[in-house]
Parts: C-alpha cells; structure tokens; sequence
C-alpha cells in the first residue's frame, strides 16, 4: 500500500491543501484534501490520518470518505487544533501523513448483511465504510444505516443520509434525533432505543457502531438483547495519538496499540482486552 | 583475553575519538550520566549504572524533527538530516545492554522503523562494563541479566585492579579493537564473576497472574502514595513514550519529540476532555503492567531490566520488586 510519508520517514508529513470545505452541522466541518501529486494515499475503509496545521498542532483523525483525488475528514470543534481548523478556507497548506491503524475487516462482511449504527460525528469513521459497501454493492446483502444526532441541526452527512444512501439498492435509512424542532418531523429518542424499536435480526447480518461512548454502551446492550454475538459486532475507537506508528505509547488498550492494532476492533476482541478506552 | 592498563585507557579513548564522538560515564552537577570524553585524564568507572540511563543517546530528551514556515495559507517544510555522528558508548552495564535491545524492539520492529533512533542506534558501538560490586538497588540477576556478561553489545570489558580486560563482541567491536591494537597486551587472565546484588525477586509467572487481575482491588491501595512525580518513567532505560509538540517562533517554528510518561493525566487526556486513565490509580497500573505484562505480550520480554533506579530515586518508595511479590501474593480465585 502506498505510504504517505517523506523519504520513508513515518514521523514527517507530506503537504497538502483544502480543496473542499462542507459545513455538515453548526460544529463539524469536512475537509477535501489533495496534494500536488495527488490524493495523499489510498486508505482502506475505516484506516486514520494525521493530519496537521503546521504552526497549530497535529491529531488524529478517521478518514470518512475518499475520490480519485482527495481525502475527505471531518473534523468537530472540540480543541484548539479542530478550532483552528474551522476557520481554514479553502487553500489552507496542510501536513498530512498516513495512512495508519487496521481499518474494518472487509472480509467479516462480504457476503453479509450490514447494520451501522452511529451517533453525532461517530458516523464519519463508519461512513468511509457505507460508501465502500455501495461501491462494491453485490459483494454485500442488505444494508440498514441507523444514525442519530442531539437535534436536526447535528445530524451529519445530510445529504447521505436523505438524497445518496434511500437510492441505493437494498439499503434503509433511518434517522432519529434526540429532540426534534418545528420542521422535524421524523423520528425522536436516543439511538439505543431507536435500534430496539426497530428489532435488525441477528441472522446473517453483521453490526457496526461508532458514537459517544455512552451510546455505544447503550447500543451494544441492545444488540446483546436482540441476539446478536460478540463476534458479529465492530466498533472503532479513538485514543490520544501522537506517533500513529505504535511507538509513543499513550494509545495502548493493554498490549494493543489503538493507532496500529486498531481502531477496528469486534467487540469480541475488546472483551479481551482491558477496560480502558 | 587483551587488556589494557588503567594509564593507557584515556590513549584508547583518544584514538577511538578520532572516528566517533567517546561517551563516559560522568558526573554533571552531582547527577551521573553519559557525556562525551572530551581528554580528561582521569576515567572512572563508578560502580552500578549512571542515574540517568544511557537511553538518551539513542532516543534524546528533546529531538527536532523538521522545520516549517508558515506564509497566509501556503506553509513550507524543511527535513533535518537524519544524526549521522559516530559515537562510542563506553561503560554500559549489562541492565542498559539488555534495555537498548528492548528499545530495539520499540522502535525497530512491529510494523514501522523510527528512522531518528535507527540511525543514532547503528552509528553507535557500545563498549560494556562489568559490574564488579552492585547496589543495595539492583536486581538484573532477577531479569536474567548477567553483570558480567552484556547482550548485544560490540566490547565486553571487565574492570581489573590495574587495568581493564577487554572481548570483542561483534565485528564492529572487533574493529574497534584492531584500531587500538597497540595499547593492548595479550594476557592469560580469566574475566572475574560478576557481583551478584542481594536483592532478589523471582519475576515468573508475574505476566500470566497479571493477565487475570486488572480489575482486582489490587490497584485500590497501590497507588496512593504515588505523587505522579513521572521520576520513574524519566529514569528508567526502557520507558520509550514521547510527545510530539510544536515550538513556534513567528511565522517559523519546528517539530519535535520530547519524552512523555504515562504517569501525566495529559498523557491521555484527548480533545474534548475524556481520559481513559482518569486518576493515579489507572496510571499507577499501567506503568507496572506495562513492564510486566504487556511488554512481554507484545515483545516476549518482560520490560524491566533490574537496573533500580524506579526504586532507588522514587520519592514515596514505590519498590517494582516488592510490588512483584505482592502481586505473586494475591490470592486469586479459580
């Protein structure tokens, strides 16, 4: 797979600019980069980017979606560095170096039906994963895509979830807010119980979470309940990374670095592990 | 077995300084490390290891990784050459031999090469000491380290009343000894035993009991006198983590790593404030199950060396070898 860093040293990144900002909600933002060579790598479904403004500071971030020339990240307010990214435009240089971590396990899912389940910015991770599934569309069954946010405003990816994703063949949107406003007319309540009303079937199907830690405590208590196993059930985590090469330290989950070893993990993988994250 | 004289080392040291930068064992304000030989006279060698461990020679404090400046929008990156300085590691103790290779396997193995360590590592030789007398703190005996004999290093010497006996290793070391061939007699000497250190723990058995008592109430009591001070993490030569911070001057700046400890609530702490290792006690765990448990999970090796110096220069006493058997101790069901 073709690297992105600078005369094989993992550490130092190569430059890139903003091609592309969307606005998704009132505090996440995706950003298209490229470089003058072209997109920065090609990263399997669910792999990280470190991405970084050069006088500001550099962090992890999942990779949300690709095209022949450019990388897509969103990217919520949350520090410094993401504040600093919210008032890039277009143009803005920036280092970028990766692809790293593992990335879903592909072939867990070929063949199978396919649950996502995300919460707020927790879909972008997993929506790298949507669009591989309706790429390779006759490699995968049935795809149902559960997501949620706190308000309308929050939901993410709008354009995905209510023009792109109901076409594809085969495949079901359902959204929900926590709390709707005067032009919401969908569904209103947490995502956990939104899955529990809407009973998937364990049979032949497969689920991917990804959202606030809360809610994946939640969902997966659900998925438990409607008979789905460890092993058929994937989420990605986040850490603190500095290196992304396995050697800083900070990202380990017992002898399991998140940034190399990760962040796909089934959960019957993470009930080995300590509980830590 | 070649030796040479005590007189004769610093003209031993001198030839080797014409090739690569020599680095002794030195005290700098009363805190012994490794610096560069710069002629003196007198070398001495003072029994057990340097306070601080010689690790910072492969994997400095603070290292710049690139430049960069920043102009509106546009922003420029310029790369450091990679250290291309020779240097002569002489006086390691066989518990900083044993911990360089537990480095190597940090940054040289599992996926990814650190280029910066790579290049510092393979530009130098290391020449081992013996240890003739050990400290009330070490242990290395326990890990199976032998202090009279190092792994992995280029030169094992051992220290005589009237001067030092000397073995290649390697055949880097043996070049090493070639250059100074001159200043070096053949004698029918034997190398003398190691000094075996009284304190002892028997580590076996310490990962597999550990890989079943993460949440036992353990880690409750352990880490209460921890002052999270980190002087265990700095001193201890196989501690590996680092940060990578930014240093901005204007428009202008670079990056660079530094070292980092897991015993820093920042050290987890992630953008928008949730800390998997929120208080002490997670902290405190981590460190001891990272010497004990998971380093050996993912590298096959236990990851302390018994060099003591976590023990000798903790401010509350935390003891890694009492902490050993205690864990030994613990009663666990099934």
């Amino acid at each position: 797979m073709a690297e992105s860093f600078r005369n094989g040293n993992p550490l130092v990144p190569q430059l890139g600019r903003i091609i592309n900002i969307v606005e998704e909600t009132p505090d996440i933002k995706t950003f298209y980069i490229t470089t003058d060579q072209g997109k920065p790598f090609t990263p399997l479904p669910g792999q990280l980017a470190m991405l970084s403004l050069l006088n500001v500071g550099e962090a992890m971030f999942s990779i949300t979606s690709q095209g022949p020339e450019h990388l897509e990240i969103s990217i919520k307010k949350v520090g410094t560095l993401t504040e600093a990214f919210h008032e890039a435009e277009v143009g803005q240089t920036v280092g970028i170096r990766g692809p790293y971590g593992n990335g879903f396990p592909l072939e867990m899912f070929y063949g199978k039906d396919v649950l996502f389940i995300g919460g707020g910015i927790g879909l972008a991770p997993v929506r790298s994963l949507i669009n591989y599934c309706i790429e390779h569309r006759d490699k995968f069954g049935h795809l149902w895509i559960i997501y949620g946010a706190r308000s309308p405003a929050d939901l993410c990816f709008k354009k995905d979830l209510f023009e792109n994703w109901p076409k594809v063949e085969n495949c079901r949107v359902d959204v929900t807010v926590d709390k709707g406003d005067d032009t919401w007319t969908g569904h209103e309540g947490f995502v956990p119980a939104f899955v529990e009303e809407l009973k998937p079937t364990p049979q032949g199907r497969v689920a991917v979470t990804c959202g606030p830690p809360i809610m994946i405590k939640f969902v997966l208590q659900v998925l438990e309940k409607l008979g789905f196993k460890d092993d058929q059930i994937v989420t990605t985590l986040e850490m603190r990374m500095k290196c992304g090469i396995g050697k800083c330290g900070r990202c380990n989950l017992g002898s399991k670095y998140v940034c190399l070893d990760g962040p796909v993990f089934t959960l019957a993988q993470l009930k080995e592990l300590p509980n830590e994250y | 077995m070649l030796k040479v004289k005590r007189d004769k080392l610093p003209q031993v040291l001198s030839v080797w300084s014409e090739e690569a930068v020599v680095y002794t064992p030195q005290e700098e304000d009363g805190v012994s490390t490794f610096r560069p030989w710069t002629g003196q006279a007198e070398v001495t060698f003072k029994p057990g290891s340097t306070v601080l461990p010689p690790k910072e020679l492969f994997f400095p404090r603070t290292e710049e990784m690139y430049r960069y400046r920043v102009e509106g929008q546009a922003a420029f990156l310029e790369e450091l050459s990679l250290p291309q300085q020779k240097c002569v590691l002489v006086g390691v103790r066989s518990c900083d031999a044993r911990s360089l290779l537990l480095l190597d396997d940090v940054f040289l193995t599992k996926g990814y090469v650190d280029e910066f360590y790579r290049r510092r590592r393979e530009n130098t030789l290391v020449v081992a000491l013996a240890c003739r007398e050990a400290l009330d703190t070490c242990f290395c005996t326990s890990l199976g380290v032998d202090p009279a004999r190092a792994e992995g290093v280029d030169i094992q010497a051992w220290e005589k009343d009237d001067g030092y006996l000397l073995q290649a290793t390697s055949e880097r070391g043996k070049a090493l000894l070639d250059k100074v061939g001159t200043l070096l007699t053949e004698v029918s000497e034997e190398p003398p035993a190691g000094a075996r250190p009284s304190l002892e723990v028997d580590p076996e058995g310490v990962t597999e009991k550990l890989q079943r008592m993460f949440e036992h109430p353990f880690w409750d009591d352990l880490w209460h006198k921890c002052v999270g001070c980190a002087a265990c993490t700095f001193l201890c030569p196989t501690c590996h983590c680092f940060d990578i911070q930014s240093e901005n001057r204007g428009n202008e700046g670079f990056k660079f790593r530094c070292w980092d400890s897991c015993m820093f609530a920042e050290y987890t702490r992630m953008a928008g404030g949730h800390n998997p290792r929120p208080t002490r006690k997670e902290r405190v765990r981590n460190r001891i199950l990272h010497k004990l448990r998971y380093f050996p999970e993912r590298y096959g090796k236990l990851g302390c060396v018994g060099c003591g110096r976590c023990l000798e220069r903790c401010p509350v006493h935390m003891d890694i070898t009492k902490i050993i058997q205690a864990i030994k101790e613990v009663a666990l069901d099934g």
